[in-house]
């Protein structure tokens, strides 16, 4: 009896063989082949945030890419430099058009700095507001006062001299402390908010650079994906065929192959793209003809080594026709080595594309995409160090995760690889 | 007149390559008898395994057969089409490989192979009777169907072989070609194997020819015995009488070198010599630069495979004057 009854932990094991799986493969990698699984399950992380961004940008974007969001060239986490009105806290007075007064009345005095655009700023946006006003009875024209310092005008709001000042924000930051019955009141410059906000910062035409950065995830893995997928469609098949039936097919195939494959990569797109002209599908036609031979030669050569063994021949002696051998025997005992080299084909797809975009070749200008954020950054590198910084290091990071992920897991179904 | 089901005549195979045609299978005959094991025995690369191919039309270039009849249950297989041969193959005949290791699909459950097997042949038969069928028959060969689930990486190697003799089955295949069935299995897995054969032989009526390199295999199984040398056949009979009496000076060699507990190490016969180079044959008798007995005509004729004891025949020419006086 004892005999017949298998321990529980033999019991254990041989239930956990049957179930093994991907999950249990990629848990359990590290017990069973010390692989890193850790590496796998970063990467996984990051490739599924990526995703994520790419597929919802205006969850987590807070501008639309192309607005025009900011002040030009705004450092990381700084507050705008916006001529804002302040104002006694207790007046109430908190935007321009609060000041407006009926025809005839006396006109509010509003104090500014001398030498400071904001009178100018004031002006302009006085007059607009006049006009809007126009006709209801009410108008808008500050007298302008002009004070010497903005301590000095800040002193004359405390103590009533003028109605309101406009000042610089970053200037009334400095001093708001030593007044504390002055509140900063909106900006005057016209929907433009003077909150901060814009965490890295805004570029030389005041868009939100984290905004751009993330719909440009988008773009970045619809290029990497579309591109190795394309390239996965004609490649494996191409492959397949040739592998499997040899002769003259598979000379030419493989005469083309190596030529495109001996062809320097960024070279090839940038030709292609240049006859292609500028759009998205383009690119992504150009990069996928880039990385057809890179499936078709790893396919092909597993063919061929598939091809000899023996449970084809026994295939064969059971009556199978060649499709379904092919389909059955050849393709299903290859598309994993493919698996692995699409992850790692992605990140260099994306690398490609950025590459192209960076050149200025392919993309419309106006799309949010890292490479054009990268192009456009680098003439400003010396005092707008984040242009080129966060994209650069968005790509980075994607191409890392994918990478990652494609050795990771190339590790886990091939322990072989592993070099002890 | 026994009950022939498969009958070979002339049978040529050759294989181009850069230095000329390998003559592979050269002029053989052989008549499979309906319900017998045939062992078929010879050194390695002396077209045993070629032949095993050739029967079911399975020669891939470079290799071709060049010339010669198949008559399989009174059909010329040689006129076939090739869809018609690939209903044949595992329909018909069925073939079990040397190593089961590699010889069944490793991304494929067992169950997959065998209701692919039955539904290519029987495509009306639905994927649940053809699962009820694989169960059956597994069962029938000593696999629990639960192993049916399994991938064949988690089978050891007698179950595995177990698996390709039912792939065979399936679809109740009249020949088994058996290509070396038992050399990576160990003896016990070996001997019960062969007893499976048998059984199975009774049971479904089966016809068997076993390829293999061990003697001791055929003297197990097998009723008749042929063996072949350098693409020729050498000598076919009884088992019983070849092993007892052997008639061509190779079988006796052959015989001689297997190992034998009783003997010393000095003792084991070492054929003297090497097997002929395919691309150039010797004349006449390949084997006359290795025979004891070689006679001078060994050297310029090819001698023909002739009846020298009732069913026991040879190729050689020391029987000649015993044939002709005989018959």
């Amino acid at each position: 009896m004892a005999l017949q009854t298998p321990t529980s932990h033999e019991q254990e094991w041989r239930e956990d063989l049957r179930k093994v799986g991907f999950v249990r493969r990629l848990l359990a990698g590290r017990r069973w082949y010390g692989t890193d699984w850790w590496l796998v399950a970063i990467s996984a992380v990051m490739v599924l945030g990526f995703i994520t961004l790419a597929l919802f940008p205006s969850v987590f974007a807070p501008y639309s890419p192309d607005e025009q969001a900011g002040p030009r060239f705004l450092a990381p986490g700084a507050s705008p430099d916006l001529p804002v009105l302040v104002s006694l806290a207790t007046s109430g007075i908190t935007e321009l058009a609060d000041l407006a007064v009926p025809t005839g009345e006396p006109r509010p005095s509003v104090g500014v700095v001398r030498g400071v655009p904001t009178a100018q700023a004031l002006n302009d946006r006085a007059q607009e507001l006049n006009q809007e006003l126009n006709g209801t009875g009410m108008e808008l024209r500050p007298r302008i006062a002009r004070f010497d310092s903005l301590d000095e005008l800040l002193r004359a709001v405390d103590d009533g001299t003028v109605v309101a000042a406009v000042v610089q924000s970053t200037e009334f930051e400095q001093l708001a402390g030593d007044f504390p019955t002055v509140g900063e009141g909106m900006s005057i410059a016209g929907g433009v908010s003077s909150e901060g906000g814009f965490i890295l910062g805004t570029n030389q035409i005041g868009q939100d650079v984290f905004s751009r950065l993330i719909w440009g995830t988008r773009i970045a893995l619809l290029i990497g994906f579309s591109a190795s997928i394309i390239a996965l469609v004609v490649g494996v098949p191409l492959g397949l065929l040739a592998g499997f039936t040899g002769g003259m097919l598979d000379r030419i195939l493989s005469v083309i192959m190596d030529s495109l494959y001996a062809f320097p990569g960024l070279i090839l797109a940038i030709s292609i793209t240049a006859v292609l002209g500028p759009s998205v599908l383009n690119v992504i036609v150009a990069i996928a003809v880039l990385y057809i031979p890179t499936y078709y030669r790893i396919v092909r050569g597993q063919t061929l080594s598939v091809k000899e063994e023996l449970y084809i021949e026994a295939a064969r002696s059971i009556g199978a026709r060649s499709s379904e051998i092919l389909r059955k025997y050849i393709y299903p005992n290859v598309i994993p080595s493919v698996a692995i080299i699409f992850s790692v084909n992605v990140a260099d797809a994306i690398l490609t594309g950025a590459g192209l975009s960076f050149l200025g070749l392919g993309l419309p200008p106006d799309t949010a995409d890292w490479g054009i954020d990268l192009a456009r950054g680098q003439g400003f590198i010396q005092n707008a160090w984040w242009l080129i910084t966060f994209p650069g290091f968005a790509i980075m990071l994607v191409v890392l995760a994918f990478t990652m992920m494609g050795e990771g897991l190339m590790e886990i179904f091939n322990p072989k690889l592993r070099q002890r | 007149m026994e009950d022939i089901l498969y009958s070979v005549r002339d049978l040529n195979v050759r294989y181009a390559t850069r230095s000329g045609d390998v003559h592979a299978v050269d002029d053989v005959s052989l008549d499979i008898r309906r319900g017998e094991i045939l062992g078929l025995v010879g050194e390695s690369g002396c077209g045993k395994s070629t032949f095993g191919k050739a029967i079911m039309r399975m020669i891939r270039t470079p290799g071709r057969i060049d010339s010669g009849e198949l008559w399989f249950d009174g059909a010329d297989l040689m006129t076939y089409s090739g869809r018609q041969m690939q209903s044949v193959r595992g329909g018909e005949i069925g073939m079990v490989f040397q190593d089961p290791m590699t010889s069944l699909n490793p991304v494929q459950r067992v169950s997959e192979h065998l209701t692919e097997t039955i539904r290519t042949h029987e495509p009306k038969v639905s994927e649940l009777a053809a699962t009820a069928r694989a169960e059956e028959l597994v069962e029938k060969l000593g696999i629990r169907r639960e192993r049916l689930d399994d991938y064949p990486h988690q089978l050891s190697g007698g179950m595995r072989q177990r698996v390709m003799i039912s792939l065979a089955l399936a679809l109740r295949a009249k020949l088994v070609i058996a290509d070396e069935p038992t050399t990576s299995l160990d003896v016990i897995v070996e001997a019960k194997f062969l007893d499976l054969l048998r059984e199975l032989r009774d049971e479904f009526d089966l016809t068997i020819l076993m390829i293999t390199h061990n003697i001791g295999v055929v003297a197990e199984v097998a009723d008749r015995v042929a063996v072949m040398y350098a693409g020729r056949m050498a000598e076919i009979g009884d088992v019983y009488g070849v092993f007892a009496e052997p008639k061509h000076p190779y079988t006796v060699g052959l015989l001689n070198s297997v190992p034998n507990i009783d003997l010393d190490a000095h003792d084991l016969y070492k054929m003297e010599g090497a097997p002929p180079n395919l691309l150039s044959p010797p004349s006449g008798c390949p084997f006359h630069p290795r025979c004891p007995k070689a006679m001078d005509i060994c050297a310029v004729e090819i001698p023909v495979l002739h009846e020298v004891v009732p069913g026991q025949a040879t190729a050689c020419w020391l029987y000649d004057e015993v044939g002709v006086a005989g018959g």
